[in-house]
């Protein structure tokens, strides 16, 4: 596993990016209109990290999370996912990227319904015809402490269960970064927290989390906050080793010692 | 272009695929039992036509073997020659179309490809025996190489032999469905019966040969033709009879010369038609032919519409299933699904959903004509392999004919419309 060669948090500055953005733009058109959704991002996020990426709707916040797990296509500005640059890759590849480096946690679980636990944490190794899949899936299950709820369908679930699946799922593949979009936005608030430990605990055996949320408790887990306004980024708490520009508003995030 | 190269992948790749066909069937079975009712009325179309070629075709087939069964036993160089008068003005000239002993004489004396003909008196009788009395039972009168020319053996006691023929010898053989009309065993042999109020002994009993076209071949009397002249006199002039040639394959040059002789003796001049009729095994096959052909059409109107009606519900039902499983497409998407994972798996869906019904209909298909080989006068049925392949390779067709474009637009959806679809 992966996780086993983790250095642990304190070797965060010498680690690899595994995200590096590059003067990202995104432009959308609605009918005649343009929308400038984002507008030169710059941004890097290194192995191990745990990021939360706020943002008002509006802010582009949503947009810069389709281009990080490589569901949308930027339109200026480069994207690199470990070295490689995804910018500019057909949407087969991108599919192979989402399939292979990018584990997905999703607000609505969207897990498939009729088929089991087990079946729906495989899913993503069957399109990467993957080796082994039962196992790894097993594997992830057991991350999440899951394992009894392996031959369980989605409607014997409640939604704390639901979204171990999804983080189960999304760990199945060893991916890169695992990209969360309001993962507790659907549970109560004693869910919300188990599932935000969950988290935790994945960051602390060296999985690169990045968080998209609005809501400040969750933003309080993550070890740096990004927040975005009108497609730009308004403040970073830095990545570890160089803090970058913190605007006004940043000053009062409270941020978690290292 | 797009659209080209996404379906070309989709092929290029199939050989790679079986893991994840296997995969896909299995999803495709599991949508199918959740929407059993559904399923069931998409694919009525494709039960409809594979139960009609199933039933149709088994039908036709089972007849098929019947005929040529029956031919094989009627004696494949044989013909019957009849007398036949001819329609319109000359045959009223001509009054009714004659045929003598003298007739066949001829032909035994003058026909080089036959090898021996038997005459034969047709007519229909009333059988006493005790206080049982049959009436409109068949009866023959011919001679003792009725046996070999027809195929058509007494295995019980003997058939009548020359010199019974000869003398005009009242006696008669018996088929079994006659004996089993009469309520009686094979004691009968050596009794004797009233036939048209005539003494008759039983000499023997005809083997038994099943019915052919709803008539019982087993339901006949079989006496010497010159006793059947002496009872109906009428008959000495309309006799038919039965011809075997040296060989089946010289039918056609035993036939040329019975013509040219019957012709010549008739005193028919070039022009005029035959005064006889003669009844070739190729006819028989010739008219079931006819009937595979109107068969065939039939089947062919009745299968293409319902084909169609049924891809049209395929393809309709797979619509609503490609916008009802968005937000699973955007997911598959969203976990490394391309585009054409996610139409081979909706083409898929198709083609299992077509085939399920193809296999339904065949199961009814089968079922119907098994039903009705059940009564009496039905012929056995037989579904050939071939027509079970044809009609699972039809709906299988179908589901890819008519699953494309359902397919090809659920893989076009992009991945964060279809996760943000509600």
């Amino acid at each position: 596993m992966q996780s086993s060669s983790f250095a642990g948090p304190a070797a965060a500055p010498a680690a690899q990016p595994v995200i590096e953005l590059l003067d990202l733009h995104k432009v959308y058109r609605v009918g005649t209109e343009l929308v400038y959704a984002l507008r030169g991002v710059s941004l890097t996020i290194r192995e191990n990290e745990y990021v939360a990426i706020m943002g008002q709707s509006g802010s582009g916040k949503s947009t810069l999370m389709n281009i990080l797990g490589c569901l949308d296509v930027l339109t200026k500005g480069t994207y690199r996912l470990r070295g490689g640059d995804v910018s500019k890759l057909s949407q087969s590849r991108l599919a192979h990227v989402r399939g292979r480096q990018i584990g997905f946690v999703f607000q609505s679980f969207e897990l498939l319904g009729r088929t089991t636990a087990l079946k729906n944490v495989e899913l993503p190794l069957t399109y990467t015809r993957a080796r082994h899949r039962r196992q790894r899936a097993i594997e992830a299950l057991r991350r999440v402490n899951l394992l009894d709820r392996a031959h369980h369908r989605p409607n014997q679930l409640s939604g704390g269960q639901k979204q171990r699946v999804a983080i189960a799922r999304a760990l199945a593949q060893q991916p890169d970064i695992i990209l969360a979009d309001e993962p507790t936005g659907n549970l109560d608030s004693a869910t919300g927290e188990e599932i935000l430990q969950i988290f935790d605990r994945l960051h602390a055996e060296g999985q690169t989390i990045i968080i998209v949320t609005h809501e400040e408790d969750i933003a309080r887990h993550c070890r740096r906050v990004v927040r975005l306004r009108d497609g730009q980024v308004l403040s970073d708490t830095g990545d570890g080793d160089r803090v970058q520009r913190a605007g006004t508003p940043a000053a009062t995030i409270p941020q978690v010692a290292p | 272009m797009k659209a080209v190269r996404v379906l070309v992948d989709a092929l290029l790749f199939v050989p790679d695929r079986v893991a994840a066909l296997a995969g896909n069937v299995f999803t495709a079975l599991v949508q199918i039992r959740a929407n059993k009712i559904r399923s069931l009325l998409t694919v009525l179309g494709i039960i409809i036509a594979v139960t009609s070629i199933i039933a149709v075709v088994s039908m036709v087939e089972g007849f098929g073997n019947y005929v040529t069964s029956f031919l094989r036993g009627l004696g494949t160089n044989m013909m019957v020659v009849y007398p036949e008068a001819v329609r319109g003005p000359r045959g009223e000239f001509l009054r009714r179309a004659e045929m003598t002993i003298e007739d066949i004489q001829a032909i035994d004396a003058g026909a080089a490809a036959i090898r021996r003909t038997s005459p034969v008196v047709w007519n229909s009788a009333v059988i006493e025996y005790g206080r049982q009395q049959l009436t409109g039972i068949e009866l023959r009168g011919t001679n003792e190489f009725f046996q070999a020319i027809r195929n058509f053996y007494a295995d019980t006691g003997r058939f009548f032999g020359a010199v019974d023929v000869e003398s005009g010898a009242p006696v008669c053989v018996l088929g079994r469905e006659v004996l089993r009309k009469l309520e009686c065993d094979e004691g009968i042999v050596g009794d004797y019966v009233h036939i048209d109020g005539q003494r008759f002994q039983v000499v023997g009993l005809l083997e038994s040969k099943g019915s052919f076209m709803g008539e019982n071949q087993d339901q006949m009397i079989v006496i010497p033709w010159s006793t059947a002249v002496k009872m109906y006199p009428r008959a000495r002039k309309y006799l038919g009879f039965y011809v075997e040639a040296l060989q089946e394959s010289q039918i056609p040059e035993a036939e040329g010369q019975l013509v040219r002789i019957l012709r010549q003796r008739h005193g028919l001049k070039p022009g005029d038609k035959n005064d006889f009729g003669i009844f070739k095994q190729d006819q028989v096959l010739q008219e079931f032919h006819k009937i595979r052909l109107i068969a065939t059409s039939v089947l062919a109107g009745i299968v293409s519409i319902s084909l169609l009606v049924g891809g049209i519900g395929i393809m309709n039902v797979m619509l609503v299933s490609v916008t009802e499983r968005t937000r699973e497409i955007g997911l598959r998407k969203s976990v490394g699904a391309r585009r054409r994972d996610i139409l081979l798996q909706f083409l898929t869906e198709a083609v299992v959903l077509a085939t399920v019904g193809g296999a339904i209909g065949i199961a009814l298909g089968y079922s119907i004509s098994y039903l009705v080989s059940m009564h009496p006068s039905m012929v056995p049925v037989k579904v050939p392999l071939w027509s079970v392949g044809l009609a699972l390779g039809f709906s299988a067709g179908v589901g890819i004919f008519f699953g494309i474009i359902p397919a090809f637009k659920a893989a076009i959806i992009h991945p964060i419309d279809a996760l943000r679809h509600e």
